[in-house]
């Protein structure tokens, strides 16, 4: 049966391979419309540079009523990233808007990369790097950078099974 | 050092905790959806007397003064949208079989639309609750079949979508004059804040704003009925905007919105 959020997620798709954003990409995963990967490539002119992080995103029936849940695979350094890769944006919180689709999800979160929120604090000591020394905060997320070339795939296909909805 | 570390847990405790509230949240949901339709069926008006007590005297000789005047009614689920999908039910049940009127809806959509995109909104987006607005708008040209109404209305897919452009009417219609409204704002310093917060957001509650916008933006008025607690006799009538004589009414109980259908 097709759902208006599956329709929704088809079109999603085409506008992202009809008209893709620089430096993000995205793609539902073979069997599951539900379950993207994503990738998105460090802003120039920013520690991220050169980086190339993985993301999931998983949506619900529900979607584009409600936000997707999208978390980064690749580890990731950032005052508003959780530990487990969980992002602090309200665009998917309490701003979500369903007028917003994957392109815009994943162009945000790039531009969240450059432009930490120091108010919303999810990663204590990279936010405090980042407001007092910006040298070490710097060197911290260029290790990320490093570590965003060799992800291997086999992590990645299993935190996909983890985060796929039952 | 040891401060740090604590810091750190803390920030991982506080995700753990939103996950569980979102965790609660869906099970609430879930029971709501389960215990109410969308749109419920037509019933009448004196059945609410069984949700309150025998003592509860004011409710009751409300309600029954009400049922006098409106003997109908349809309950709307409670999940944060029921002023728009109770408003939207009962304006597509005064256009159906009126192909004029609905005409001049239409022209009405495709110009908020356009707004829209003027507001920088993607049109991508726009456009495909636009089309499923349009379309279940079209379905009711030439009939007078409440069941297809409440087809519409019951599938949360049609349904949900017609709420969305809703929203986006009153969002585009707010930032359009927000000149006007912006005095209505208590904690948001722009309109365009307040309606990414309070008004695009699906199950973000409707408050007084809302409905003047809806309203003016759609040029049609609605009596909203109060009912509550105050000691008064009479459930209090407000209609938007006040010099209106309108044909959609809903009753309000704090916190809710449902169909009422007057005599």
């Amino acid at each position: 049966m097709t759902t208006t959020a599956r329709r929704r997620l088809m079109r999603d798709f085409k506008r992202l391979q009809d008209d893709p954003p620089v430096g993000v990409s995205g793609a539902p995963t073979d069997n599951n419309i539900m379950l993207w990967n994503a990738v998105i490539f460090g802003p120039h002119d920013t520690p991220f540079e050169d980086g190339t992080f993985k993301l999931t995103l998983v949506f619900t029936e529900e979607y584009p009523n409600k936000p997707p849940t999208v978390r980064f695979v690749s580890k990731m350094f950032h005052p508003n990233v959780y530990a487990d890769g969980g992002i602090c944006l309200d665009i998917l919180q309490n701003r979500w808007s369903p007028t917003y689709d994957v392109s815009a999800i994943l162009t945000s979160i790039q531009s969240l990369l450059h432009d930490p929120n120091p108010n919303s604090p999810a990663n204590n000591e990279a936010g405090q790097l980042f407001r007092e020394n910006k040298r070490e905060y710097e060197k911290r997320v260029q290790q990320i950078v490093q570590e965003s070339w060799l992800d291997d795939s086999d992590e990645e296909s299993d935190q996909n099974k983890a985060d796929a909805p039952k | 050092m040891t401060s740090e570390t604590n810091q750190e847990f803390n920030f991982y405790e506080d995700e753990l905790i939103d996950e569980k509230i979102a965790a609660q949240q869906t099970a609430i949901e879930k029971e709501i959806a389960n215990e109410q339709k969308l749109v419920g069926d037509l019933i009448e008006l004196n059945t609410l007397l069984n949700e309150y007590l025998a003592e509860d005297t004011v409710y009751r000789s409300k309600i029954t003064e009400l049922s006098e005047r409106f003997r109908y009614m349809r309950k709307t689920r409670g999940d944060g949208n029921c002023f728009f999908r109770a408003f939207a039910f009962r304006y597509f049940e005064t256009l159906m079989g009126k192909p004029d009127e609905i005409n001049k809806l239409k022209d009405l959509v495709n110009k908020f639309t356009s707004d829209l995109s003027q507001l920088g909104y993607n049109s991508f987006t726009v456009d495909d609750f636009k089309d499923v607005f349009i379309e279940e708008l079209e379905k009711l040209n030439n009939t007078s079949d409440i069941r297809l109404l409440e087809e519409i209305f019951n599938n949360s897919g049609s349904s949900d979508y017609i709420v969305v452009f809703l929203r986006l009417i009153v969002s585009c219609y707010l930032q359009n004059n927000s000149d006007f409204y912006l005095a209505f704002l208590e904690t948001y310093q722009s309109m365009k804040d307040f309606c990414s917060h309070e008004v695009e957001p699906m199950y973000r509650e409707s408050d007084h704003i809302h409905i003047i916008a809806l309203t003016n933006a759609l040029e049609i008025p609605v009596g909203i009925i109060y009912l509550d607690r105050a000691d008064q006799e009479k459930a209090t009538p407000h209609n938007f905007p006040d010099d209106s004589n309108p044909n959609i009414f809903i009753l309000y109980r704090p916190g809710h919105y449902d169909i009422i259908y007057r005599n």
